[in-house]
């Protein structure tokens, strides 16, 4: 009994050492990224100066301009909106007991797209100059939450994964038609706005946007954690959970509340991001080699945030200054591990 | 038992889903520290009835009253501390090794992030123990075989200390050793523990032995509730299942399968048990089967009766009568064969070796199992009696004598 009390112990400290040091390693990944991104680009500075105006709040030279008005706010967005959408696609995927599921893939950003069209394009927004902000969140969040509820509702009468998963294209492919026809009918220069928005960008964010995805978001992200116990006890099946006294009707709503909010979010202000939500999760897990949602959560934060603050330097810096869309570097790396998963069709969350 | 009242108490419920109920008008008392199977045919609204006393599904109608208050009015993790569940769906939740999975079960004891004290550990630990699983803690629960998984199922459910754990059909999908293994673990909880085991089973000869109650479940209600030993005649399970050709017998607590009797018929001079395995393969292979003259207290006549095979049976400790004689001589001319199983001869069953002479003398196809059978059959035509050694060596001879 002691001895076996011992090794439960003892398991415990070996995964607590090697946590540290993987939380160390992500967390280095993110400021290596979020550094490069900040000091490279079409000006490129130096340390030494970076530090200088960060520290001195320089912001009346052009190279402080650039740090305090254009890298910091565009490296800061993509590190939040990586962050965010990995969380929300963790959620999913315990949720849903499906590992190929992500707010891409099942529409949801589709959906948010559909609303924000609506807002940007139609009459709805007219009258509003400048756009308020606000209103295009709550137009993403909105479609995410109608696409995520129509899923919802196919999940509960199909079990099977794959079926899911088409049905969660067939509702993206709805959704674009209907965007569309609305942009066919839209005004020339505000189909412009929205096609840019469209393709994904974490540029041009502004003080104020910054700061609703900042205060939103992070209520979210910490609701999210605060989650991750009946998360876990999710991942047995809903019965299961109940059994141990999960509060199933609650806790559907908050994972309603927390990933379409969050996937919302990120949407309304960088456009559809594709596949952060799926590959960041499963790569977390692979990582911690656990499923354990305490662990996996600020993790994917970690790692969400790195991955999209890379993928958005190399978005801008590859071809510049040409930009490309964040989703086509996204995609890149995300696609090739959907297919592996189908193919492996391993059950693991 | 004591006057405390029923840990679940079940008042005219009605389960089912979608308010379309399967099983009606159920009344049911469980006391503490039993062991209750539910008994009946699938589809019969075992599993429904076993989730809507676990809270997980809500009655049609009825209230289910635990510990004497109505499930409905718990907290989620109140009941949780009551009762834990094991169900029939496999659990994959991905990258989790036993320990944690097992842990999983401290659901309802441990804080809002769900950290693990020591006295965590330590019921996790004996859970493992008592199901004889503590090698698996670190194996991943993705790697483990139907029963060492069912084993780790029953150890989450033991490690949220509940008073009463509802169980799916835990043998399923299980061979017979860890069927065994499973049903002692279940046994071992409920004598050491005193929690209260509810099991929906599918093998009725383990159920009568280990259960201190049962409830048959059949035709959208609980037709029968009582201790096996009253609940599980002969009868009530063949009406239970609508068995065609096979018996249940509460002595032997066997199923007995009979056979369409459509080949030839035989006779066999039985006794002691030196028949039982015989009738079953005589009956499995499609013969008709007569025996005699067989004592009733003799296990032979158990199993040759649930097999329904033409019997003739003396009182017991009384020697065989003429009349009886007789009747098992008519048999043996009816028959095609007569086989002798070797049975011990005493004063009581004399007769019987009598029978197996009295075939001799009807020139009649006589298959003996006996060692030394010579001084028996002394001066009779031995032209017809075959020697055997054992059951199937019995068949082989007579499939191709026929």
């Amino acid at each position: 009994m002691k001895q076996m009390d011992n090794m439960a112990r003892e398991i415990i400290f070996y995964n607590r050492k090697r946590l540290y040091l993987f939380f160390s390693l992500l967390l280095f990944f993110l400021i290596a990224a979020g550094g490069i991104n900040m000091t490279t680009g079409s000006m490129n500075i130096s340390l030494p100066d970076f530090f200088n105006i960060i520290f001195k709040h320089f912001t009346g030279t052009t190279e402080g301009f650039i740090v305090w008005k254009i890298r910091i706010p565009r490296a800061l967005a993509s590190i939040l909106g990586g962050a965010y959408l990995a969380v929300a696609g963790l959620l999913l995927q315990v949720f849903f007991r499906n590992p190929i599921v992500g707010p891409f893939i099942l529409g949801i950003s589709s959906g948010a797209t559909l609303m924000v069209s609506l807002v940007m394009l139609t009459a709805l927004g007219l009258g509003m100059p400048g756009l308020n902000p606000f209103l295009i969140t709550l137009a993403a969040f909105i479609g995410a939450g109608g696409a995520m509820l129509i899923i919802m509702s196919i999940a509960s009468k199909v079990k099977s994964g794959v079926t899911l998963l088409i049905a969660g294209l067939m509702i993206g492919y709805l959704c674009h038609a209907v965007t569309s026809v609305i942009i066919a009918f839209a005004e020339a220069e505000n189909v412009k706005g929205f096609t840019l928005w469209q393709l994904g960008s974490f540029s041009g964010f502004k003080g104020s946007e910054l700061n609703i995805m900042i205060f939103a978001g992070g209520i979210l992200l910490i609701l999210a954690f605060g989650l991750s116990k009946p998360l876990n006890a999710f991942l047995l099946g809903e019965e299961y959970a109940s059994s141990m006294g999960v509060n199933i009707k609650l806790f559907r709503i908050l994972i309603l509340l927390c990933s379409c909010g969050l996937a919302g979010l990120v949407t309304s202000f960088a456009g559809p991001v594709a596949f952060i939500g799926l590959a960041v999760p499963h790569i977390t897990r692979l990582i911690f080699s656990t499923s354990d949602n305490r662990i996996l959560i600020p993790g994917a934060v970690l790692l969400g945030g790195g991955i999209t603050c890379f993928c958005d330097l190399i978005a801008r810096s590859l071809f510049a200054p040409v930009e490309l869309p964040i989703s086509a570097i996204t995609s890149f790396f995300g696609a090739p591990i959907v297919i592996i998963l189908l193919l492996k069709r391993s059950n693991s969350l | 038992m004591k006057n405390t009242c029923p840990v679940l108490d079940i008042q005219n419920l009605s389960v089912g889903y979608k308010k379309i109920p399967v099983l009606n008008s159920v009344n049911l008392s469980f006391q503490k520290g039993n062991f209750v199977s539910l008994l009946g045919p699938n589809g019969a609204g075992k599993t429904t009835l076993l989730k809507t006393m676990a809270g997980l599904l809500a009655p049609v109608s009825g209230t289910v009253m635990v510990n004497g208050k109505n499930i409905a009015d718990y907290k989620r993790t109140e009941l949780a501390g009551i009762i834990a569940v094991v169900l029939t769906e496999k659990v994959s939740p991905g990258i989790f090794s036993v320990f944690e999975f097992v842990a999983q079960g401290r659901y309802p004891h441990t804080d809002f992030f769900g950290r693990l004290q020591k006295k965590d550990l330590n019921v996790v630990n004996s859970a493992l123990k008592m199901v004889n699983a503590t090698d698996l803690a670190d194996r991943q629960l993705s790697s483990l075989s139907d029963g060492e998984r069912q084993k780790a199922y029953l150890a989450r459910a033991l490690a949220q200390e509940p008073e009463v754990i509802i169980l799916d059909e835990p043998t399923m999908h299980l061979d017979l050793k860890h069927r065994m293994d499973v049903m002692s673990i279940l046994r071992r909880m409920c004598q050491k523990k005193g929690i209260m085991i509810i099991a929906s089973l599918h093998d009725v000869d383990i159920a009568s032995k280990i259960s201190d109650c049962v409830a048959l479940v059949k035709n959208g209600a609980v037709t029968g509730w009582g201790s096996p030993e009253k609940m599980l005649s002969g009868n009530s399970v063949a009406d239970l299942y609508d068995f065609d050709d096979a018996d249940f017998n509460p002595a032997l607590g066997s199923i007995e399968i009979r056979g369409n009797g459509q080949r030839g018929k035989v006779f066999v001079a039985a006794g002691m048990g030196t028949g039982a395995v015989l009738y079953r393969l005589l009956a499995k292979k499609g013969f008709r089967i007569a025996t005699g003259v067989l004592h009733t207290n003799d296990l032979d006549c158990y199993v040759a009766g649930s097999l329904g095979a033409e019997c003739v049976v003396q009182a017991p400790m009384e020697p065989v009568s003429e009349d009886l004689f007789n009747m098992a001589a008519a048999l043996v001319r009816q028959a095609d064969f007569i086989i002798d199983t070797g049975f011990l001869a005493g004063d009581l069953n004399q007769r019987n070796i009598e029978l197996v002479k009295y075939a001799l003398a009807q020139n009649k196809k006589v298959i003996t199992m006996r060692r030394q059978s010579n001084g028996f059959f002394e001066g009779f035509n031995c032209e017809w009696l075959i020697k055997c050694f054992d059951e199937t060596e019995v068949l082989e001879k007579m499939e191709l004598l026929f």
